[in-house]
């Protein structure tokens, strides 16, 4: 049974400089930034930025058990302190000239029976009302509600009687209690409910809870709990209260006060302290006996109000506000954010802010949003025109192509990469690829060879036979081995260096490099098909082309010095300058010219150099040996690294869906994958689900992006590719008589020979009227505007302007399919056709049917929003 | 109303005057370090004759077995009746009368023997474990009647038992005649408590009170026959401190550490027994309690192992002392 009081913190209501510690004397403090003049003389550290200057003390009450705050401006700094003799005393700091305070100062409210305050609290509306939690006794109440204008009243205690208590003279004690409740209990902690400051929560120590009215006494609401101590009221929610017993805290909800909503996780030790963040939400900090942290909960995710089956999410912290002390109290600024004062059993105060955790959000467009407190921040990408394209984010870049048509060309399927900006090297390549894999399958399929689909240098390349080839244009022979075959050939094709045909003619490709500038590359090209001279041409025609490079005409030189003497000055020469050219090209032409036969490392494993005339390469100079283990080197690492020209060596197989993934992995880019892989893959490809995820995502990017007119287009492009993906019907119009899908009573009676289409309503406006439901042939509903049966074609309107018919012809005939269509409001059930449904919304708000003031078209939430793309 | 069935199993002891150094030890531990124990309901009472001792059974390990020490046979279980959820205000009278005739009479007609605590903060009724189905029984209908357990109250139900006195004399009209011979020391005495964390500071001046009186005893030996009492009680009970004693007691306490009623109000005692009373004889609080009880007269009453104090408020002493006095006569 220690008698040692641990200091408690209280901050003051107005004040937010001001805060009081209260142990056995009152200790009223000003809190400042630190090394201000004002603070310097005296003052006590309490964090980096800020110190604290003692300005009263006060030690008048002895005995102290609790104190609070007087919650009205004027006067400031009156408190009350509950003694431990039930007494409760009115007492002042620092303000001892405030007349208004003067008089109250030192009044005293003395029960009828002594016996320990528990608790204390001022009313919130009524600052006059006092409440008092007092200990048990078995004849008086433990709640009293003292109102601090009274006057003493000497007769409510006969005079004679007043034997035991001392200073009755200075006519400052009350004895009569404004109210009275509680008998045969004690009050451990209570508060007044701030929805209605008549209310007050009181927890007693028969473990209960009790809500009491003070304007009828006699009937309260109560329930029976073990936590019965420290209840507080959430400042932000008031319908939610918090209290503790031992180790737990329950939280209440008022409105449905049987049970706690939850109560925390258990602590190993008693709690102390228990209160609610004034400046946060549904932050709840708690501290147990002995204990140098504070666990913090927040309660900002849980659902209000509480359903029953739902366990609310609680993010539960803890804080270490000075490192090493133990804690006796703590107490929230009352404005600052997040910040608190601790106390250590030996008075070393802390000042401290707790951090707010940061959350995080992606927008599906570029934007990046954090919050933190009470701050919010976007990122956003800079709109500029001057941000290269290469480094716009993924989504920028998806949103542009999706506008553009990105992946919707069928037909020359390379130009999608042009759709796509054209300024992005792999999806070249992949496109350029496709087209070659789709345009070799389709020249197959015409031959009948076989299902081509799968076609990748990787799956062509098994077998070869070797020929060989002598330089051309160059008076020396030599023996450089050259191998061909029908496969090697097919590989080339797919490289592009070929077209298709029993020749290896590379001249066509040759004119297209030179067309594109690309001489480099052109000479390269030519020096591997062994033209020297076709490749000093080239050089010399990029060299005098305009904007050339009159380099190009040295390196032509120096190429026809070419000479196959293995111990040559231009041999030694070119190999050890080549490291030092800039362009690749030029690079690997030295390497080639100067390797030994069959070791050509340097060109293989250039990487500046394209996949594809590294493949070709590879498929003209490696022997059958050494050529698939290349291929399966190359191949592995463009699947590790994610790039899209090693589509060329997987194609779209299973290797091509890992390829992928990491090129997905490290872009983002699900539109280049979900267009790729429909393009040109084979079934079992689609169904990897790894493939079906990136279309799912695709789409709901379209959707978030509110490109629905992108989306639709995306599933006609793709229930094209994949029959399998084509959606079954969903919604089917049932008859009001037989209760029969009116569509699926049409197919079910195929002699009846009328299309409908799957929403029931004939295909063509002008070659059917089914106005009657096929299964019982009883009459459909007719259309509120038009009155005419549903089925009637909406053509045969007068609200149709033949005009607008004419305007265009295939778009009107689109539409007016959709105008035919059934509509019809889930609220009130009234609709029509389409077409007059969209109309009459147009201009007006409520339903066509009179007397039907439901406004359907604002129910219909996706009604509201406009899509942001164009048809 | 509720009736709290309190999850403390208690003896009830006596200690002989002479032997009580031999149980100084474990009654200190019990009385000043309450958390070197687990008890949690401990009670003494100082009369001239011996010194009651209420103790649950994590208390009862603390005292020694010894000749001086009688302890009646039977485990006790302490009642306590709660205003509960009803209503808050109406009845004025405090204690036992409050209570005398919804608990004590009902269980008096049903013969359920009765040992009374009255305490600062509230009254136990302690009936014998073995008599608590024919309590619940007998209060059920009056009374919520809620069990602790583990600290939480739990709705307990009447298992339906009777003792056979089925439904007894229709008492309430009659009035309860008085059996036992009443007397009424000359001094008053104070119902106080004090604040825990005080207790250290007043821990010798309290040894100094319930020990070493002997002294004064003899010296009082004299007064006593003049109508002075020698009575004094300590009880610790969940961490709550009550005491009973005498004015002049009062005195040798510094100021503002007892707690003191407003009003300060002074009580006098009404003794009940010539012989030792014993612990089966049923009725006798109710004779005590109805009388006050239809004269709203507050009263305490304290239970010991010999004889029954009842106290009450010294203005009303000779009103009540007439009132006894009348139904003593009619019992006769």
């Amino acid at each position: 049974m220690s008698s040692g009081y641990k200091p408690d913190i209280l901050w003051s209501p107005h004040h937010a400089d001001r805060y009081v510690i209260c142990d056995t004397e009152l200790s009223l403090y000003r809190i400042g930034p630190a090394g201000s003049s004002e603070t310097k003389a005296g003052a006590l550290p309490l964090s980096e930025e800020t110190a604290a200057t003692l300005l009263a003390i006060n030690s008048d009450t002895p005995y102290m058990k609790c104190v609070a705050w007087y919650p009205k401006q004027e006067p400031e700094c009156l408190l009350a302190v509950g003694q431990a003799n039930g007494r409760v005393v009115l007492t002042s700091l620092g303000q001892s000239h405030n007349s208004k305070c003067k008089e109250l100062v030192g009044k005293e409210f003395v029960p009828k029976h002594a016996r320990q305050c528990n608790t204390l609290a001022w009313n919130p509306v009524d600052s006059n009302w006092l409440a008092a939690g007092l200990d048990k006794h078995r004849a008086d109440f433990s709640v009293l509600i003292w109102d601090i204008s009274s006057k003493f009243s000497p007769e409510a205690v006969p005079a004679e009687k007043v034997r035991l208590s001392g200073d009755v003279d200075s006519g400052l004690v009350v004895t009569k209690p404004l109210y009275e409740l509680g008998q045969n209990d004690a009050c451990l902690s209570l508060c007044w409910l701030p929805r209605d400051h008549q209310k007050l929560l009181l927890a007693g120590m028969h473990r209960n809870l009790a809500i009491f009215d003070l304007r009828n006494t006699s009937q309260k609401t109560f329930v029976n709990t073990k936590a019965i101590q420290g209840v507080t009221v959430d400042p932000h929610f008031q319908d939610r209260v918090a209290s503790f017993f031992e180790g737990q805290v329950a939280i209440w909800d008022l409105r449905k006060f049987e049970k706690p909503v939850f109560t925390l996780t258990e602590q190993p030790k008693p709690l102390t302290k228990v209160a609610w963040c004034p400046t946060r939400m549904g932050l709840l900090a708690t501290l147990t006996r002995d204990s140098n942290i504070i666990r913090l909960y927040d309660m900002q995710h849980t659902p209000m109000p509480f359903g029953d089956e739902v366990e609310p999410t609680i993010i539960e912290r803890s804080v270490q506000p000075c490192s090493e002390s133990i804690i006796s109290s703590f107490a929230w600024h009352p404005s600052a954010q997040n910040r608190m004062v601790v106390v250590s059993p030996n008075r070393v105060m802390n000042d401290f802010t707790v951090f707010e955790r940061i959350s995080l959000a992606w927008s599906s467009t570029t934007a990046l949003m954090w919050a933190c407190g009470r701050h919010l921040y976007e990122c956003t990408e800079d709109a500029g025109q001057g941000v290269a394209a290469a480094e716009k984010d993924i989504a920028t870049k998806m949103r542009e192509r999706a506008q553009s048509h990105y992946g919707h060309d069928t037909v020359q399927v390379w130009r999608n990469h042009v759709l796509a900006g054209g300024d992005d090297p792999q999806l070249r390549s992949l496109w350029y690829t496709l087209h070659y894999i789709l345009h070799c399958s389709a020249a197959a399929l015409q031959e009948t060879i076989g299902p081509f689909k799968a076609y990748s240098v990787k799956v062509i390349l098994e077998c070869t036979t070797e020929t060989r080839r002598c330089w051309s244009g160059s008076d020396r022979q030599t023996d450089v081995p050259w191998y061909h075959s029908e496969e090697r050939s097919l590989a080339l094709q797919l490289c592009g260096w070929i077209s298709r045909g029993p020749d290896i003619d590379v001249e066509p490709f040759l004119k297209s490099l030179e067309q594109e500038g690309e001489w480099e590359r052109a000479a390269a090209v030519a020096l591997f098909n062994l033209d020297i001279r076709r490749a000093i041409q080239i050089l010399n025609k990029g060299a005098s082309a305009e904007k050339g490079d009159l380099n190009l005409n040295v390196v032509a030189m120096a190429l026809s010095g070419y000479t196959d003497e293995k111990n040559s000055l231009w041999r030694e020469m070119c190999s050890s300058l080549r490291l030092q050219l800039k362009k690749p090209y030029l690079c690997v032409m030295f390497a080639f010219l100067t390797s030994e036969p069959g070791a050509y490392d340097a060109v293989l494993y250039e990487s500046r150099v394209a996949v594809r005339d590294r493949v070709a390469f590879a498929c003209m100079f490696l022997n059958d040996a050494q050529l698939p283990r290349y291929i399966d080197k190359l191949a592995n690492e463009m699947k590790e690294a994610g790039n899209l020209e090693g589509i060329l060596l997987t194609g779209l197989t299973k290797d091509g869906v890992d390829l992928m993934e990491s090129y997905v992995d490290q872009t983002g880019d699900v539109q280049t994958a979900s267009f790729c892989m429909l393009k040109g893959s084979p079934g079992e490809v689609l169904k990897d689900p790894r493939v079906q995820c990136w279309i799912e995502n695709y789409r709901n990017l379209l959707d978030a992006w509110r490109f629905w007119h992108k989306r639709a287009e995306f599933d006609i492009h793709r229930s094209k590719l994949d029959s399998s993906s084509k959606p079954l019907a969903q919604v089917f119009v049932s008859c009001n008589f037989c209760g029969k899908s009116i569509s699926y009573s049409c197919s079910a009676m195929p002699h009846q020979g009328r299309g409908f289409s799957q929403y029931g309503v004939s295909g063509s406006p002008t070659k059917s009227k089914v106005t009657s439901c096929p299964g019982c042939r009883k009459p459909l509903p007719r259309c509120a505007l038009c009155l005419m049966n549903m089925g009637t074609p909406v053509s045969s309107c007068p609200g149709t302007g033949k005009a607008d018919e004419k305007a265009d012809l295939t778009r009107d005939k689109k539409l007016a399919q959709f105008n035919n269509w059934f509509t019809w409001c889930h609220n009130c059930r009234h609709g029509g056709h389409a077409g007059h449904m969209l109309s009459w919304f147009r201009d007006h708000s409520e339903c066509p049917v009179s007397a039907c003031t439901c406004k359907c078209m604002q129910l219909d939430t996706t009604g509201n929003l406009v899509p942001s793309d164009s048809v | 109303m509720e009736l709290h069935i309190l999850e403390h199993s208690l003896k009830v002891a006596s200690i002989a005057k002479e032997g009580i150094q031999i149980c100084t030890h474990g009654l200190i531990k019990l009385a000043f370090l309450p958390s070197k124990t687990r008890c949690k309901f401990f009670s003494l009472t100082e009369t001239p004759e011996d010194y009651t001792i209420i103790v649950d059974e994590d208390g009862f390990k603390e005292l020694p077995e010894s000749e001086y020490l009688s302890v009646a046979e039977a485990t006790w279980l302490a009642l306590n009746v709660v205003s509960g959820g009803g209503n808050a205000t109406s009845s004025q009278p405090i204690g036992v009368t409050k209570i005398a005739k919804s608990v004590i009479a009902p269980l008096a007609d049903h013969n359920i023997s009765v040992f009374m605590l009255s305490t600062y903060q509230t009254d136990f009724i302690l009936v014998r474990e073995r008599d608590l189905p024919m309590v619940m029984h007998t209060l059920s209908s009056e009374f919520t009647l809620l069990r602790v357990v583990n600290g939480e109250a739990v709705a307990a139900n009447s298992t339906g038992v009777t003792n056979g006195f089925v439904k007894p004399k229709l008492g309430n009209h009659l009035p309860r005649p008085i059996i036992h011979p009443l007397s009424s020391p000359s001094n008053m005495f104070c119902v106080t408590s004090l604040d825990p964390d005080t207790l250290p500071s007043v821990a010798t001046l309290l040894m100094d009170v319930m020990f070493y009186s002997g002294g004064a005893k003899e010296t009082g030996g004299q007064s006593e026959d003049s109508g002075h009492i020698r009575f004094f009680s300590f009880s610790l009970i969940e961490g709550y401190i009550s005491l009973v004693m005498d004015e002049q007691t009062t005195r040798r306490f510094p100021n503002n550490v007892l707690f003191t009623s407003a009003s300060g109000e002074l009580w006098k005692m009404v003794r009940i027994g010539g012989q030792p009373l014993g612990f089966d004889e049923c009725g006798i609080v109710a004779q005590i309690s109805e009388p006050l009880a239809t004269a709203d007269i507050p009263a305490y009453y304290i239970s010991t192992f010999k004889f029954d104090h009842a106290l009450v408020p010294e203005e009303n002493i000779q009103s009540v002392i007439g009132a006894l006095r009348t139904n003593e006569s009619t019992g006769q």
